[in-house]
């Protein structure tokens, strides 16, 4: 307690007369102090697994560069996480970061739903602390910020994200459809989409529909027969007899880990044939526990998501740490872009003129170009004018003898895709 | 005693605007959030706690009053304040399809933007006081009454010749007006909507229980509640969300929410009224 | 529709516990969700499978359930009706963050070798799962209602139902009765829980969820009627699938909540409820 700040301890103190409960004493830390940044994600609630996987990519990273000697230019100085839970509830994401700040964070690093990173952007602007968005999707979250600096409302942006846009997803899934079924040599003329009708799954494919419009591609999507159901779903068997009426020739679902072990078995009960099944972002069917769970179900399944960079032997060993670290769990894009960002964050103090000012923090934000990241990047980490990381994309993951496998664009792919999928 | 309790809660209350020059911004959030609550418990208590009319879909009027706020003031133009005042004109264009908003945010006093996070604290303190206001004039009115005795006897009360139909719905029109308003609040101050989370039954419970734990159906039952349960939820954070045992500030938080409820079974502004009536 | 069978099942123990007690279990859909995880465990730690494993899931709920009502709602019997709601939900919130905790945040599903198999009855198939997750909640739903109007037990439990007073001055010791109903309640749960295992992956936080549909299902059957809610999830389980057939997949969730409203419009008390008097 006692490195706990005395604001924070008086309130205490002063609200709750019996909240004497000891905290666990914490060791005197050697010099320098440490830069501390506080870590918000959804460890409870809905969203607990993915959050939890950031929480885990974050301290493992953290652990990294203080293994590695800290900041170097600043003597040495680790890095401190400190921890916050949104329990899945917007208004959480801005009370836990500005507990955090109040206990002594200089950063913001968070927070996987865009609805309590939002909130956190209006406590990064107020308190100018540096925001760095590890995932969010949403456009708005930094484009929002930029305009009002833009149109003088706001002097500084202090929000970064290294993550792929809303728009960026349906954009390069578009592109991958494209392109892999050029290669295969085939264009179907069914494209089926499902999607699960959460906020994830509707952006998604309303990014998608879009993309599909402006691009004009030579396959055909059934833009007026698209599948939602809602999520979490109890039974998916009314939505696949109607997904079978349409005759698909490429199936096209977003999903979630759970309706993924509903959709997937029910598609094969039902006996639907198709060339295969190519989804446009469906997080968490990669990993051990579903394919486990969805064993043949899984095989050939393909999908656009952020990827690590698998080619790269960092990212193995470090995958390798993850899993033990993680009880077997899979390196992947929520655990991937913690892990990545603390990495960038680390990156730019190396490069501050100074810490204890917000706006050097930023200077050097702007000035990123970060080449070691884990993930599948088109290039250098960088911040464009919104403050966006333009070469954050996904990548065409296809699972392969249960084992998930980067098979698309090329210069990425572990594997060739197998398109269509091969007759049972 | 009875007149000691008063002037002790005169002063604390006559505290509450220092607390932002005393305390840091954290408090300020936190204070913000508890008058907040405090403020959406007490909309609810009209219907819930007075008339007894359990809601649990409170959530859905604190969901259109964003909506809308957000609304017109991204699409249109128009300021919140405004918005906050017509509230009750349910948009209809503004529910569909809405999947979640992100309000630019400018700092903007005009827009209900502030730029310092103390802003807000005043605003909600005001709300709070305001609406606190308005269920003890209404306590003491007929209007009161009658929701009061709807609660105890229903047919009872209809039999005197009280139109309890019509009263219901007044005390309900009030509540989600006085919700939309919050709704509005809500939007300005998080920057964002979800569907899911301005409409869920989650935070239908939050408004909820606030106002039970207090005492349902007392002018300072709602905030008494808020004031309890908001620095619990903190406390079990701070102390237990460290770590890797992940959920275990909510197992805490539950327990203290059944400790309450056996400590205090009747709620906290009843069970404190008794004591100092003695 | 053979979803019906398991809503059902869960829908009359959560009404048997306000019928009997008039409390509000909010911690419903979590027991549910422990009922599920206690499946998966005995499937994957034992090998049992959950066919069989539902009548050890049945019994531990049955203990938690009594012990609830023992140890918790029987203290604040006298308070106010909306404290009981506070108390549930605090189970609520520590039951699913217990299973948080000890169980992870992934979805998880039990394997279950019938699970996977369907039989085709001409041109429609049918799931074996699902036909005997039905059959099996409907055979329960009848021994329960066989327990509550065939043995001692079952009948003290409906005359404190009935009249808690009335009940005492005959000598019923209406603390057991209550703790035994309440008992049963939860074990009613639990077994729905792990018929429905391998059925529906399921995560902790699904028991919000899982809570509100059983209230649905309670409702529109009518408030502390066994054979409302019965025919309640047989309801709402035909009129989702229904709802899904002609209208957008994912409006089907609506049906139910209209039937809701249409239900209390026309019949406030629930198809099978008395009105109040």
């Amino acid at each position: 307690m006692t490195s706990s700040p005395l604001t924070r301890r008086t309130f205490l103190k002063a609200t709750l007369a019996g909240g004497a409960i000891a905290g666990a004493p914490r060791p005197l830390r050697a010099q320098p102090k440490p830069f501390r940044i506080a870590a918000v994600h959804p460890v409870t609630g809905p969203l607990a697994e993915p959050g939890q996987a950031c929480r885990l990519g974050a301290q493992l990273a953290v652990e990294a560069v203080n293994a590695g000697g800290g900041i170097k230019s600043k003597g040495g100085m680790p890095l401190e996480l400190l921890l916050g839970d949104t329990q899945s509830k917007p208004e959480n994401g801005r009370i836990e970061a500005e507990r955090l700040v109040n206990q002594g964070a200089q950063m913001l690093l968070g927070s996987f739903d865009s609805g309590s990173t939002a909130a956190m952007v209006s406590v990064a602007q107020q308190k100018r602390v540096p925001f760095l968005i590890d995932i969010a999707a949403a456009d708005p979250i930094t484009a929002n910020v930029a305009r009002s600096v833009k149109e003088g409302q706001q002097k500084v942006q202090y929000v970064y994200r290294n993550f792929p846009t809303g728009s960026t997803f349906g954009r390069k899934a578009v592109q991958y459809f494209t392109e892999i079924f050029a290669e295969a040599k085939v264009t179907p003329k069914r494209v089926a989409l499902m999607h699960c009708n959460d906020l994830f799954g509707v952006n998604q494919s309303r990014g998608f529909l879009a993309a599909y419009k402006a691009a004009k591609p030579p396959w055909t999507l059934l833009e007026d027969d698209v599948i939602p159901w809602p999520e979490p779903p109890s039974d998916l068997s009314t939505e696949v007899a109607r997904l079978k009426a349409l005759k698909p020739d490429v199936i096209s679902p977003i999903t979630r880990p759970a309706s993924a072990l509903l959709l997937l078995p029910e598609i094969r009960k039902q006996r639907i044939e198709s060339l295969g099944i190519v989804g446009p972002g469906s997080p968490g069917l990669y990993e051990a526990g579903q394919i486990a769970a969805l064993k043949e179900d899984l095989e050939y399944v393909m999908a656009s998501n952020p990827w690590p960079n698998f080619r790269s032997p960092k990212t193995q060993r470090l995958a390798e740490d993850y899993q033990k670290r993680s009880g077997g769990r899979l390196f992947d894009t929520n655990s991937g872009y913690s892990y990545d960002a603390v990495f960038v964050i680390a990156d730019v103090l190396e490069r501050a003129a100074k810490l204890d000012d917000p706006d050097a923090i930023v200077e050097a934000i702007q000035k990123t170009s970060y080449t070691a990241g884990l993930m599948q990047y088109g290039g250098p980490v960088h911040f464009n004018e919104i403050g966006d990381n333009p070469n954050a994309i996904p990548t065409m993951i296809q699972i392969l003898k249960a084992k998930p496998v980067a098979v698309w664009p090329k210069d990425a792919a572990l594997q060739k895709f197998v398109f269509p999928r091969p007759k049972a | 005693m009875r007149r000691v309790a008063i002037a002790a809660a005169v002063a604390l209350l006559a505290m509450l605007p220092l607390v932002p020059s005393v305390f840091g911004s954290y408090a300020v959030t936190l204070f913000t959030l508890i008058f907040f609550y405090g403020f959406l418990g007490q909309a609810w208590n009209i219907v819930g706690g007075y008339a007894g009319q359990l809601s649990a879909g409170h959530a859905a009027f604190l969901g259109i009053g964003a909506y809308t706020a957000a609304l017109l003031s991204v699409e249109r133009g128009v300021t919140p304040w405004l918005g906050m005042c017509r509230i009750i004109v349910s948009n209809t264009e503004a529910l569909g399809g809405a999947v979640g908003y992100y309000i630019t945010f400018t700092g903007d006093p005009r827009q209900f933007q502030f730029q310092d996070a103390r802003a807000y604290y005043y605003v909600a303190l005001v709300m709070m006081l305001a609406v606190t206001g308005i269920v003890a004039w209404l306590e003491r009115r007929r209007f009161g009454v009658y929701l009061s005795a709807i609660r105890e006897d229903e047919s009872a009360c209809e039999a005197l010749g009280v139109n309890t139909f019509r009263y219901k719905m007044l005390a309900m029109m009030l509540s989600s007006f006085l919700t939309g308003i919050g709704g509005a609040f809500y939007a300005f101050y998080l920057f964002s909507l979800q569907p899911a989370s301005v409409f869920g039954i989650p935070l239908s419970v939050e408004i909820i229980i606030r106002a039970i734990v207090g005492g349902a159906g007392t002018v300072l039952g709602p905030i008494l509640g808020s004031f309890i349960l908001s620095p619990l939820a903190e406390l079990a954070r701070y102390y237990f969300a460290q770590g890797g045992w992940h959920g275990a500030h909510l197992v805490v938080y539950g327990l203290l929410l059944i400790a309450v409820v056996l400590f205090l079974p009747e709620g906290a502004y009843p069970r404190l009224a008794r004591l100092f009536r003695r | 529709m053979l979803f019906g069978g398991v809503f059902s099942l869960m829908a009359v123990g959560l009404t048997l516990i306000f019928g009997v007690m008039r409390v509000v279990n909010f911690a419903h859909g979590d027991m549910m969700v422990w009922g599920m995880y206690l499946a998966w465990l005995m499937a994957t730690r034992g090998g049992v499978d959950p066919y069989l494993g539902f009548v050890v899931c049945a019994a531990a709920l049955f203990v938690l359930g009594f012990v609830v009502q023992r140890v918790l709602v029987q203290r604040i019997v006298d308070a106010p009706h909306e404290m009981q709601i506070l108390l549930m939900l605090g189970v609520a919130l520590v039951l699913e963050n217990l299973a948080l905790l000890l169980f992870g945040p992934e979805p998880q599903r039990v394997r279950s070798a019938l699970a996977q198999s369907t039989v085709w009855l001409g041109p429609v198939f049918v799931d074996v799962a699902r036909l005997i997750a039905f059959a099996v909640a409907v055979l329960l739903t009848l021994l329960l209602s066989l327990f509550l109007y065939r043995t001692d037990v079952g009948r003290s439990i409906r005359a404190a139902a009935d009249n808690p007073y009335g009940a005492l001055v005959i000598g019923t010791d209406v603390r057991r009765v209550y703790a035994v109903a309440f008992g049963v309640g939860a074990a009613c749960v639990g077994a729905a829980g792990a018929l429905v295992a391998p059925l529906l992956p399921f995560q902790p936080p699904m028991g919000l969820q899982l809570s509100v549909a059983s209230f649905n299902i309670v409702i529109i059957g009518g408030m502390g009627s066994l054979l409302g809610a019965f025919v309640g999830g047989l309801i709402v389980a035909v009129a989702e699938s229904l709802g899904a057939v002609f209208l957008k997949p994912s409006l089907k969730e609506l049906v139910s909540f209209s039937l809701l409203v249409l239900i209390l419009l026309f019949r406030p008390a629930g198809i099978f409820g008395r009105r109040a008097s």
